[in-house]
């Protein structure tokens, strides 16, 4: 059980990221790679308003605001004029890439290559039943949970959720119908970079950070997309915690060393065979 | 002078991944980040060789190539069917898988090389032999200067001859339109094995040249970072003719050591370099997608 309970809550926080990611290449097309950057980033942010004695509430919502800013930036500046030179995927995903190692490298520059932590002491713990959760384990779950319910609910209920999938479905039409497409581009870099913030906060509350450890999570979530199925924004969210449960149960049954090579054999196991996904329309890739 | 040969070594061995990594990436058309893998395959291969069995620097060269021939169809493979993204996330999972392996088939106590303890984790393999060519030990650094140019210039005339074959021509057409040329009868999926596998095998020899020469191999010269370096060599120097690798290669080699003489301190001048790798990236595919000397866009 309590092994079960810690992938469940590792579970979480992949489909919180895995979204993040979903919500700017479903609508965009665009292999959001500087995401890790941004992952990268914001726990840094967080420690440094901390050391300046800014309050703790202001000190975990400002690296989210600025990294939706930052994601938003990257969009402009960056994404919006390949789109509009009609650059291929591969295009955007060499200059993402190239983002992400820039702002890495900014970070490591600035603070150090080394692992940081933003909590002090040994962590308060609870024990409902016979699994021992942490309190940053609780805190991690529920902010994932809270936020992927209210980004369904906001995907499902309200307007600009509606002008989203559609714009997911098919951006011509929607931009036939008088939508501003770039308007709502930017608005899916900005959600998806602040989600990538909360993500990245609480995996840091609980763990610790440093500046290389980005392009590994976001591979998690890109990993947890495709075997979620890259069809409906929801389906990350199975795929992240199905991946966060397995790779659980790697580090009980083999050794912590073989998670990596347990993850990409089942990425490649996906891609190969089912690259649909669990929950994915079957349709061919060949055809994109 | 010896930091000249030196230099002159390096450039002879990215020339060569490079170069390779351009058949796929240039006359294909396929963006892989596996190629870090397969030259790291080579040199683990050859460092193991030549402990644990003595041989040559040329059988045991090209059995790295062989193996690396062999894994490279993994991704081959999965080329006949994913495209674009897909595609790099598999090749992404062939990096990450043959790092993991290169990093855990250890085990404590046990000798090197043996099943048991393949690759010494990452440790690395230290003391590899400099290499024995027909019995005559290359040891001063400018004879190894002169055998990695030698070798070098063997590669570069394999590819060469590929380059100004029929076969080049055939993966040009796949590159701009597969279909049409499976619809002229030509069979595109042995192609790409067979640009897969002699672009992985080049890089093979590439890794025994550098584990040869630095006498210490560990499993970061299979790491992504080390496979973005030469996709921005290419992506850089540009794409699909034979100057535009080797323009990169020259670049990304001696921008480092330009920043060698700024005296920075040395963790911050390593970061300094991977962000201008970046940058340089990102500014390229603004201004010049086909990169400085290329002939091709990447699609």
């Amino acid at each position: 059980m309590q092994i079960l309970a810690n992938g469940f809550v590792q579970g979480l926080v992949i489909a919180l990221l895995a979204i993040g990611f979903n919500t700017v290449f479903l609508p965009t097309k665009v292999f959001f790679v500087a995401q890790a950057g941004l992952y990268a980033l914001s726990p840094f942010l967080a420690l440094q308003l901390l050391r300046w004695d800014v309050p703790w509430w202001l000190a975990f919502t400002l690296p989210v605001v600025i990294s939706a800013g930052l994601a938003g930036l990257m969009e402009t500046l960056n994404h919006r004029p390949l789109q509009r030179r009609e650059a291929s995927t591969g295009v955007h995903l060499i200059a993402s890439l190239g983002l992400y190692i820039a702002i890495v490298q900014i970070v490591a520059m600035i603070w150090g290559n080394e692992t940081q932590v933003l909590r002090r002491g040994i962590d308060q713990v609870f024990r409902p039943g016979d699994i021992i959760l942490t309190r940053s384990q609780v805190i991690a779950a529920a902010v994932s949970a809270i936020l992927m319910i209210a980004y369904i609910f906001w995907l499902r209920r309200t307007n600009l959720g509606l002008q989203f999938r559609a714009l997911a479905d098919n951006p011509i039409q929607l931009a036939l119908f008088g939508y501003n497409t770039d308007r709502l581009r930017m608005c899916a870099f900005m959600v998806a970079g602040g989600i990538t913030a909360c993500a990245s906060l609480v995996t840091a509350y609980d763990i610790g950070f440093d500046p290389h450890g980005g392009l590994h999570a976001v591979l998690l979530a890109i990993v947890a997309v495709i075997i979620g199925g890259r069809g409906t924004f929801v389906a990350p969210m199975l795929g992240g915690i199905l991946l966060g449960l397995l790779r659980a149960q790697v580090v009980w049954h083999w050794s912590a060393r073989w998670q990596e090579a347990a993850t990409f054999a089942l990425l490649a196991f996906f891609l190969l065979f089912r690259p649909h996904g669990i929950l994915g329309r079957k349709m061919r890739l060949e055809a994109e | 002078m010896n930091y000249i040969l030196h230099l002159l070594v390096y450039f002879n061995i990215y020339v060569i991944v490079a170069m390779s990594l351009n058949l796929v990436v240039g006359y294909c058309g396929l963006l892989t980040l596996a190629h870090a893998g397969f030259y790291a395959i080579g040199g683990y291969t050859y460092a193991i060789l030549a402990i644990n069995f003595g041989w040559e620097f040329i059988p045991a060269a090209l059995a790295g190539a062989a193996v690396a021939a062999m894994l490279s169809l993994f991704v081959s493979v999965s080329a006949w069917r994913l495209k674009g993204d897909y595609f790099v996330m598999v090749t992404l999972a062939a990096q990450a898988l043959i790092f993991s392996l290169l990093y855990n088939w250890t085990s404590p106590g046990e000798p090197l090389g043996s099943l048991k303890n393949l690759t010494n984790g990452p440790f690395g393999i230290t003391g590899i032999p400099r290499p024995v060519l027909f019995g005559w030990r290359v040891a001063t650094p400018a004879a190894f200067a002169i055998f990695s140019t030698v070798i070098a210039a063997a590669c570069l005339f394999v590819l060469w001859r590929l380059k100004t074959s029929p076969w080049a021509r055939l993966l040009l057409s796949m590159r701009e339109d597969e279909l049409a040329a499976r619809g002229l009868g030509k069979n595109t999926r042995l192609a790409k094995v067979q640009a897969f596998a002699i672009a992985s095998g080049l890089a093979a020899i590439a890794g025994a040249l550098y584990a040869a020469h630095v006498r210490y191999l560990d499993p970061s010269s299979a790491s992504l970072d080390e496979s973005i370096l030469m996709l921005s060599m290419v992506l850089v120097g540009g794409l699909g003719n034979f100057r535009g690798p080797a323009l990169g290669a020259a670049i990304l080699i001696l921008l480092p050591e330009v920043l060698r003489f700024l005296h920075l301190p040395d963790a911050q001048a390593a970061n300094l370099r991977l962000l201008i790798y970046g940058l340089l990236l990102v500014v390229m595919v603004h201004v010049r997608p086909q990169g400085l000397a290329g002939e091709y866009r990447i699609q």
